[in-house]
Formats: C-alpha cells, sequence, structure tokens
C-alpha cells in the first residue's frame, strides 16, 4: 500500500487520535478477513478433523465441479486479458498519441460505456451472440468481458503512453522505426506497469463474473466455475453441500487473494492512475 | 500531453496509422456496445420469443410493464435497498479511509485487510454468505444463540423480509467497503498537506477539520463513490439471485431480477427488454441530477 | 534522406497494423460463419420422415436432476442395446426451466429434453420441441399413453412430446414412529382430518420427531402435495383451458388453514416455512418426520436411507384420494439436426420393452396405461397403491404455468405463504387474481 502514503505532515492528528481508534481499526479488520478466514477453515474441517472430503466431494459429484469448467474458467480468463491487453494497448496508443478525426468521439464513446452498466444490454447481447453464431460460446463471452473492460482499460493505457517521455519514441523514429515498431521494440516496455495493471483487473473480473456467463452460456461443458459453483447451491438429492460449497469458494478465491496480495500495488496504480476518475 | 497534429503528408499517414490502431477499439465499441443499446430498444417495441420471429407490438411491452404488480414491488424493494445501502456503506468505506488514512505501524496489515474481500468475486462471496449464515454450518446462529440473542432455528437468508435484506447487505459492506475506502483514500491523498496545517494553526479541531476541509475538498471523490454505489445497487442481482432467491415473498426481488424473468421464464424477450430501457433511463436521469447537484454546489 | 525512409516505413508499419485490426474483425466474423447453427430439420414431411434411425449417432439430451435417475435408466438401457448413443445431462431442478430458455433463444438445444410436463404446454407453444403426431402415428400408440401428459405435450392439435416419467404424489409415513406414537401403521389416515391428528400424535414424541413437513417456501412442492387433497374434496385449482385461477375456493382454504394450524402448533418441523425445495428430500429422508407428501420417486431413495416407509393416497378433507399426476415428457429439441436418430430412443422408450424391464422393474410407473398391471407391479404392494392412485389423478394444464405458478416470483407462491403464515383469507382472494393474470399473459 505503498502509494498511499501520506507525508509525514498530518501525523500529529493521528497521534493524538489514540487507542480507541487502534481497537477499532483491529476489530474492523478482523471482521473483514474473518469470512474469508472461516470459508477456508470451513472448506478442511470434516468430522473427527480436518481433510480435504469437501474438496473430492466438490470435483466429484455429480453436479459438482468439472475440471472442465476450470479449463473453461482459465480459457475465458487468458482470452479477456489478452484480448483487453491488445485492444487498449493499440487504442490507448492510439489515443494518447495520435491525431485522427473521431479520435475524442470514439473516446468519449468508449468511456460511455461505464454510463451504460452491462447488465441492462445483456439482454440484447445475448440475442446478437445468437446472430453472430457465438451463443453458448466462451469466446463469445470472452469479447463481451473484454468490451466491458475497454472503459477503464483504454483510459488506463491512454494515460500510461502520455507519460511516456516523447523523446523515448523519437529516438525510435531516429534509429528508423515506424510507429508499430516504436510501440513493440520502445513504448510497451515503457507502458508496462499499465499492461500488469489493466491484465489484473481482467483477470479478476474474468474469473469472477457470474451474471453474464449466467445469460450466456447454457450447456454444462461451458460453463465457468462460478456458474459451476453456484450449481452445487440447488444440490440433487435433497441436501445443500455447504462445506463442498465453501471449498469451491476458498478454490475461487485463493488464486485472486495470491494475486492480489503480489500484485497489490498494480492494483492500487488503477485508481491512482485516475482512471476510474473517467 | 496531447497527440502531435500534422498537417500535410506526415500529418495524415500518423492520422491513418492512429485510425488503424484505434480500429480494434472500434471494432469492439461498435459491435458489442452500440449494437446491443440500440438492439435493446427495437427489442423492447417487439413481441421476442425466445424461438421464432419477432413482431412488432410496440408499445405493448411498456405499457404492459406499467400494470406489472412483481415488477412494481421489485421497482419498490430495488429503491428501498439502494436508499440503504449507499448511506451504509457510504459512510462505513469513509471511516475507514480516516482510519487508515495515516500510516502507522499495522496500517498497510489493516488496509489489505479491508481490500481482501475485493479479491473474491461477488457470485462466491454470496455462496460464502450463504454457507456463513446457514444453520447447519455457519457460526452465526451458534454464537448469538450462546449471547441469548436468538433461540433455535433461524433462517436469515428466507426467514423474514428483514433479515433477508439485512444478510444482503452486510454481504455488500463487507465485499466493497474496501473498495469503496480505496477510492476515498485516492481522493483524500489529493488534498494538500498545507490546507491541515493552516487550519490546525488557525486552532480548528477535528471535528471542524473535517467538516470544513476535508469533505468539502473531497467532494469529486464523494461523487464518484456515490454514483458507484447507486449504480451499483439498481443493478443489484447476484445477492439476491443467489443468496435470497428474491424471497422471502418476492420481498427481495430487484429489477435485474425481473429483466432475467421475464427473458428466461416467460420466454419474452422483448418485456425483458422494456424493462432494461426503463432501468436505463431511470440510472441516466439519477445520474444527471446527481452530476448537476454536485456541479451546483461545487460551484 | 529520411523523409522517403520514414514514408516507406510508415506505410509498411500502418498496413501492419490494419493486418492486425482487419484480423480482429475477421476473428470476429469469422466465428459467425464459422460455428453454424443447427438447422432446424422442419422441411419436408416426406416417407423417410416419420422413420426412426439407428446409425450410431452421439445423442445429447438434458433433464433435471429430480428425475434424473429414471431418465438415466433409460439411457443406459438404450445404449447398451443400440448404436446410437445418449449423452445424458441433469441440471438441478430449480435452474433448468431457464436453462432450457437460454438455450432454445441461442438455437443450442440438446437432440433430446425431457421437461417437467406442467411446463410442457409452455415449451410445445413456444416451439421449443419437434412436432412429433406423424411419427407417433406410426407406432399406434398414441392412445395407450398417460393422457394429462399427452395433453400437456400437445399445441393447437399437434403432439410435440410424450410421456417420459411419471412421478405423483403420495403421502410417506414412517412406520416406526407412527407404532412409537400408537398407531397403526397398516391402518393409514384416510382424510385430511385424521391426517392431521396422526401428524399431532408423532409430533408428541418429541425429541426432535417432528409430526409432518412440507415445502412453505416452494410453490412446486406445495401445489403437488396439497392440489390433491383440494382435488379429493371436489375442488378445483384451474379453469380446464388453464387461464383461469380457481384457487379462491372453500376447499382450498381448507387445506390451508389445517396445514396452517399444523405449522402454528410447532407439529409441522419449523424448517418447513423456508423450505424452498433444495432440502425436502432430506427432511423426508432423515426419519425424523412422522407423516408428509411428497414425490412418489423417492421411494427409493427414502427407503434407502433406512427409513420403514408406509405409502398412501393423498386423501381428501373428508375423505376421498387424489394425486397430481407429475413427472416429465420428453420430445426432439426444436433445433437438433438429428431428428431421426432422436426419435429412434423417444419410440423405444414407449416400447413394451423399455416400460416394463426399465420403468416397471425400476419401481417406476409406466407411462403406458395398458402396462399399469404388469410382473413387477404385483410383487410389490405399494407399487399396487401406487399404481391404482395413478388413475384418479389430474395433471394440470396452463401455458403460463412456470411463471404463474413454480417460479419462486410466482403470484401463488405469494398466494400461499400468505395462506400459511399470513394473511390467510386475503392471500387466496388476491393470489386468485394475481394468477389469473399471470395465465393471460402473452
Amino acid at each position: 500500500m505503498v502509494p498511499l502514503t501520506r507525508s509525514a505532515g498530518a501525523r500529529p492528528t493521528a497521534r493524538s487520535a489514540g487507542w480507541g481508534q487502534g481497537v477499532t481499526v483491529t476489530a474492523l479488520a478482523i471482521l473483514f478477513v474473518f469470512p474469508l478466514a472461516w470459508s477456508g477453515w470451513a472448506s478442511v474441517r470434516q468430522p473427527g478433523g480436518f481433510g480435504v472430503a469437501a474438496y473430492q466431494r466438490l470435483f466429484t459429484a455429480d453436479n459438482g465441479v468439472q475440471v472442465r469448467h476450470l479449463g473453461n474458467s482459465l480459457l475465458v480468463c487468458a482470452l479477456t486479458v489478452v484480448g483487453t491487453l491488445v485492444v487498449a494497448t493499440l487504442g490507448g496508443y492510439a489515443f494518447g498519441r495520435f491525431s485522427f478525426p473521431g479520435r475524442d468521439l470514439l473516446f468519449l464513446l468508449t468511456l460511455a460505456i461505464l454510463t451504460v452498466p452491462y447488465a441492462t444490454i445483456l439482454i440484447a447481447l445475448y440475442v446478437l451472440l445468437g446472430w453472430l453464431g457465438l451463443a453458448d460460446s466462451l469466446v463469445g463471452l470472452s469479447l463481451v468481458l473484454v468490451t466491458f473492460q475497454l472503459p477503464f482499460a483504454v483510459f488506463m493505457m491512454r494515460n500510461s503512453f502520455e507519460a511516456v517521455p516523447r523523446e523515448l519514441e523519437e529516438s525510435a523514429y531516429v534509429d528508423g522505426c515506424g510507429t508499430f515498431t516504436a510501440l513493440t521494440r520502445v513504448l510497451l516496455g515503457a507502458v508496462r506497469p499499465g499492461l500488469v495493471t489493466v491484465s489484473l483487473f481482467a483477470f479478476l473480473s474474468a474469473w469472477n463474473e457470474f451474471f453474464a456467463p449466467l445469460i450466456l452460456l447454457n450447456s454444462t461443458d461451458t460453463f465457468t466455475l462460478p456458474l459451476a459453483v453456484v450449481n452445487m447451491r440447488t444440490a440433487s438429492y435433497g441436501s445443500i453441500d455447504y462445506a463442498a460449497l465453501e471449498s469451491g469458494v476458498t478454490f475461487m478465491a485463493l488464486p485472486c487473494v495470491v494475486l492480489f496480495l503480489v500484485l497489490q500495488r498494480s492494483y492500487v496504480r488503477g485508481f491512482t492512475s485516475g482512471a476510474v476518475k473517467g | 500531453m496531447r497527440a502531435v497534429t500534422g498537417s500535410g503528408p506526415r500529418g495524415r499517414r500518423r492520422a491513418a496509422a492512429g485510425l488503424l490502431y484505434a480500429s480494434p477499439t472500434l471494432v469492439m465499441v461498435v459491435t458489442f456496445f452500440v449494437v446491443p443499446l440500440g438492439l435493446v430498444g427495437w427489442m423492447s417495441l417487439h413481441r421476442w420469443p425466445l424461438l421464432g420471429t419477432p413482431t412488432i407490438n410496440a408499445p405493448d411491452n411498456y405499457t404492459a410493464a406499467t400494470g406489472d404488480s412483481l415488477l412494481r414491488s421489485a421497482t419498490w424493494f430495488t429503491v428501498k435497498y439502494t436508499l440503504v445501502v449507499t448511506p451504509l456503506l457510504f459512510c462505513l468505506a469513509l471511516a475507514m479511509a480516516l482510519l487508515v488514512q495515516h500510516r502507522r505501524r499495522g496500517t498497510g496489515v489493516v488496509r489489505t485487510a479491508f481490500l481482501l474481500p475485493m479479491a473474491v468475486g461477488f457470485a462466491s462471496a454470496s455462496v460464502l454468505f450463504l454457507g456463513l449464515l446457514s444453520d447447519e454450518i455457519g457460526p452465526v446462529t451458534g454464537a448469538l444463540t450462546r449471547l441469548g440473542l436468538v433461540d433455535g432455528y433461524v433462517s436469515w437468508v428466507s426467514g423474514s423480509p428483514g433479515s433477508a435484506l439485512g444478510a444482503s447487505v452486510v454481504l455488500v459492506l463487507w465485499r466493497f467497503g474496501g473498495f469503496m475506502m480505496l477510492l476515498f483514500l485516492v481522493g483524500l491523498q489529493a488534498i494538500p498537506t498545507e490546507v491541515y496545517e493552516a487550519a490546525r494553526l488557525d486552532g480548528a479541531s477535528r471535528r471542524q477539520i473535517l467538516f470544513r476541509i476535508t469533505l468539502p475538498l473531497l467532494r469529486p471523490t464523494l461523487a464518484l463513490v456515490l454514483t458507484l454505489i447507486v449504480t451499483g445497487s439498481l443493478l443489484a442481482f447476484d445477492q439476491f439471485w443467489i443468496l435470497t432467491r428474491g424471497g422471502p415473498d418476492n420481498s427481495t426481488t430487484s429489477l435485474v431480477m425481473v429483466v432475467y424473468r421475464n427473458a428466461f421464464v416467460r420466454f419474452d424477450l422483448g418485456s425483458a427488454a422494456a424493462v432494461s430501457i426503463l432501468l436505463l433511463a431511470g440510472l441516466l436521469a439519477i445520474n444527471v441530477v446527481q452530476l448537476g447537484v454536485l456541479r451546483r454546489r461545487s460551484r | 534522406m529520411r523523409g522517403p525512409t520514414r514514408a516507406r516505413g510508415t506505410r509498411v508499419r500502418a498496413a501492419r497494423a490494419a493486418a492486425v485490426a482487419i484480423s480482429l474483425v475477421l476473428v470476429t466474423a469469422g466465428c459467425g460463419g464459422g460455428s453454424g447453427e443447427a438447422a432446424p430439420t422442419g422441411d419436408g414431411r416426406s416417407s423417410s420422415a416419420t422413420a426412426a434411425v439407428d446409425d450410431g449417432t452421439t445423442l445429447t439430451m438434458w433433464t433435471r436432476a429430480g428425475t434424473e435417475a429414471l431418465s438415466r435408466a433409460y439411457v443406459d438401457a438404450y445404449n447398451a442395446t443400440h448404436r446410437n448413443q445418449v449423452r445424458l445431462t441433469g441440471y438441478p431442478n430449480e435452474e433448468y426451466p431457464a436453462k432450457l430458455a437460454s438455450a432454445a433463444g441461442a438455437r443450442a438445444l440438446p437432440d433430446l429434453f425431457a421437461a417437467d410436463v406442467v411446463f410442457a404446454p409452455q415449451y410445445a407453444a413456444e416451439g421449443l420441441w419437434q412436432d412429433l403426431t406423424d411419427r407417433l402415428a406410426t407406432t399406434g400408440l398414441a392412445d395407450r399413453l398417460a393422457p394429462g401428459h399427452v395433453r400437456a405435450g400437445t399445441w393447437e392439435g399437434r403432439g410435440y412430446a410424450v410421456p417420459h416419467v411419471i412421478d405423483l404424489s403420495v403421502m410417506f409415513y414412517d412406520r416406526k414412529l407412527f407404532t412409537r406414537a400408537g398407531l397403526d401403521p397398516d391402518k393409514p389416515p384416510v382424510s385430511l382430518g385424521e391426517f392431521a391428528e396422526a401428524a399431532r400424535a408423532v409430533g408428541r414424541l418429541g425429541g426432535g420427531v417432528h409430526g409432518t413437513y412440507f415445502g412453505g417456501n416452494c410453490g412446486g412442492c406445495v401445489e403437488f402435495t396439497f392440489w390433491p387433497s383440494v382435488w379429493a374434496s371436489g375442488g378445483t385449482v384451474l379453469a380446464p383451458d388453464g387461464r383461469s385461477s380457481t384457487i379462491a375456493s372453500r376447499q382450498m382454504a381448507d387445506v390451508f388453514s389445517l396445514y396452517r394450524a399444523l405449522y402454528q402448533e410447532g407439529v409441522a418441523a419449523p424448517a418447513s416455512k423456508d423450505e424452498a425445495g433444495p432440502t425436502w428430500l432430506a427432511a423426508l429422508k432423515g426419519g425424523k418426520v412422522g407423516i408428509a407428501p411428497g414425490p412418489s420417486a423417492w421411494l427409493d431413495l427414502i427407503e434407502k436411507a433406512g427409513v420403514d416407509v408406509g405409502v398412501a393416497a393423498i386423501p381428501g378433507l373428508d375423505g376421498g384420494e387424489s394425486t397430481f399426476v407429475g413427472g416429465d415428457a420428453v420430445g426432439i429439441g426444436a433445433t437438433s439436426a438429428h431428428a431421426a436418430q432422436a426419435w429412434d430412443f423417444v419410440a423405444w422408450t414407449l416400447s413394451d420393452a423399455a416400460q416394463v424391464e426399465v420403468v416397471a422393474k425400476g419401481k417406476g410407473v409406466p407411462v403406458r396405461t395398458d402396462l399399469a398391471v404388469n410382473a413387477y407391479s404385483s410383487a410389490d404392494p405399494r407399487l399396487v397403491t401406487i399404481n391404482t392412485i395413478a388413475a384418479k389423478g389430474q395433471t394440470p394444464y396452463a401455458r403460463n404455468f412456470n411463471a404463474s405458478f413454480n417460479d419462486p416470483q410466482s403470484p401463488w407462491l405469494r398466494a400461499v405463504r400468505g395462506a400459511l403464515f399470513g394473511d390467510a383469507p386475503a392471500a387466496l382472494a388476491e393470489g386468485d387474481a394475481a394468477i389469473t393474470a399471470s395465465l393471460r399473459q402473452q
């Protein structure tokens, strides 16, 4: 959380706040960590101790999670991250470095996606993907997810490109590079932090998304992890296997928690860059 | 920094290159945003079955919407939910941001703890709470029983409209508190330290600093957070779909659930589109009013 | 020197950028043509249009989890004896209707799908199944199939689905708990009043045992188990055309007030109020419930859980008996390209071999009325009970059945909740109007 450190100037007030505040903060922090910690604990607890029985049930139950669902989720994440990176990098480059007719209009249009939450146009997307032959398709789902990452990602990448000193690019031109070679050889390295942030946001959203796949996917074979886990809520044979559900939650949360802890700085950059103030 | 504007062959070539680099964005935005946006409006004017040919029936989908009692109760509930969640989440996030604004020992850990729920998908979080609040495996009922607050069997998510709403609100506070806190922290960081120092030299109390300096200077962030919370609440789906199933007695059926139901239970994509359009219009109106009010006040 | 180089370079680079952009467009467009929609095979009712083909095609089939075991039995037996192979997928009951709908809109329906028989009118009307009229005529079985199911699968004179699984609502009672409560396990209640008294007697045992259990937050569960009592008492729930509700009747009010009293007295387990369906079976097979109505298809599962279970008909208020003839109908998906092969499976499921050696042998109720008495049914007296009850039952018919009665947001569930836990008289009156409005919604 380094990027948000306030300078020492405000300290005296903080110190005077004292002990009551410390207790409040600690209690709140425990409350925030508790559900996730409980979920992990509940997923390994079993009669007479601890074990992975719930995870075994998660992956072997009739309507449980199949390896294929994990594969589907990974594919959607990969397509979404790569798609977002390609489109947003080229787009950010165009918006940040070039002048062309319709530039501002297209940029505004891209940001306008933020004002029209996708939940309201998903019914139309469902019909449209059917027309395109992308019904019940992981590719179709990924294209939709990429589109809804664009406002943030393009804004982020445009800011990143604008922040790169123009001399860097000029030096590439002097070496005889064109705009595309300048991008791949020189600029991509300079905007790498932005790329990491965009990838992280795209991954987290693709991995966790529920409503879009619920509408756009319909056969068990194409389900992503969240759909498969939620499906277990309406368990067959008359009872809900809560332990298996919690193991599903923990299983889905683990990669995100690890990524988040490792890349927290990149995550926070997404906000400090002003991208969300669009 | 602005892009180089040029005239002559070089400028034109650069313009062409820029257009080409922007073309994937253009294709995506047009195909998956502009076209569906138009399509949803077009669909709302039709009787649009799942299979078969749509036929124009305007304005039946809209007139039917006005007489739909489920839609009416869902609208009322969605507004009520928004009115409950918005101040709670707003104040919690602001309080959290103010608490961890200054870097002290352990602040980093605390901030990470606050942000950790962000790593859990909202659908996952809803499933998590389903277990957490269940009688069978969750610790909540047991703990409250020991404290003597409840007695015996309690169904938090479907027992009563109040507890179902409460469970959903707690879930949302947990899941999004850190996220909103982060936005506030970014805004707080942008306030120059000198302003605080000047205020303190003038002998301002902490309360005065908060209400006279911090909050007014934070206005753009407040507006952003408010917009995000209101929009998110009006579109609430996952938590009710998974946690409460809209119950008990439709008491937690949200507008987006009605959209889903019209499309896939009633097989009527046209009326689902009409409800979407109404929802979209409402959202735009609220955001315009909100921005207008905040802009006027900031002048 | 620099100028020209640069210009050429830019052109090349621009071309490369264009290639990237265009290939992206092509990816989008290419997928549009590539994955290809399965063309509906509704064309031409030529001579071969009714043929059944067994040529080794792999067929996809969907069903709901609740009846999956029975579909699975059909499929296993069919796959073992045919070149065609059916791949069966079961979906959770609650998710299934929406899943079917979204697949239909995406023109991605499976080759075969079974559905809750009460939803069949909607699927037939919306064209989710292919027309089976001519094919069924070639079998000569049309008038020997469960009539309620056949009607449900008929729309405007054409048949779209045939009966697949028959599931009846019956009264289950725990013989051991009956004995402990001083009741005669060989004399199950013959009126709803006796049912209530038996439940109260068992409820007095205490120790976590409850008199009865019902799905108080589940429209489908309540209609399946309460309506037979209304029918047996001479009441109705729907107009025959399925466009008007008749739930605001004296019989309906009396049935609800009886269950309402059982809940208020604590005779019905407290969890009955929140039971939305998923944990219904767990409660019935837990050995802690004295007597409760439920689906006959669960007999085997309850028994396997170690409950010494008795089966009786669901009685009316003052005697009489009836049942909700539920279960599944099966048809060929409208977008299937393998209709002839799919028909081979459907036709086989109606054969004597399938109905006797698969359904009856597995303690199921045959969908063929002429096979109600068979080698297996006479071996188990409870099956005789179930098969006799079947003849006295009804299958309600309405095109908007799901949205009006089964869906969690249905007006019926709202009325049920009011009648059981809230303002009972108002609930049925208001529900009656709301259900009629929903039934007529287009």
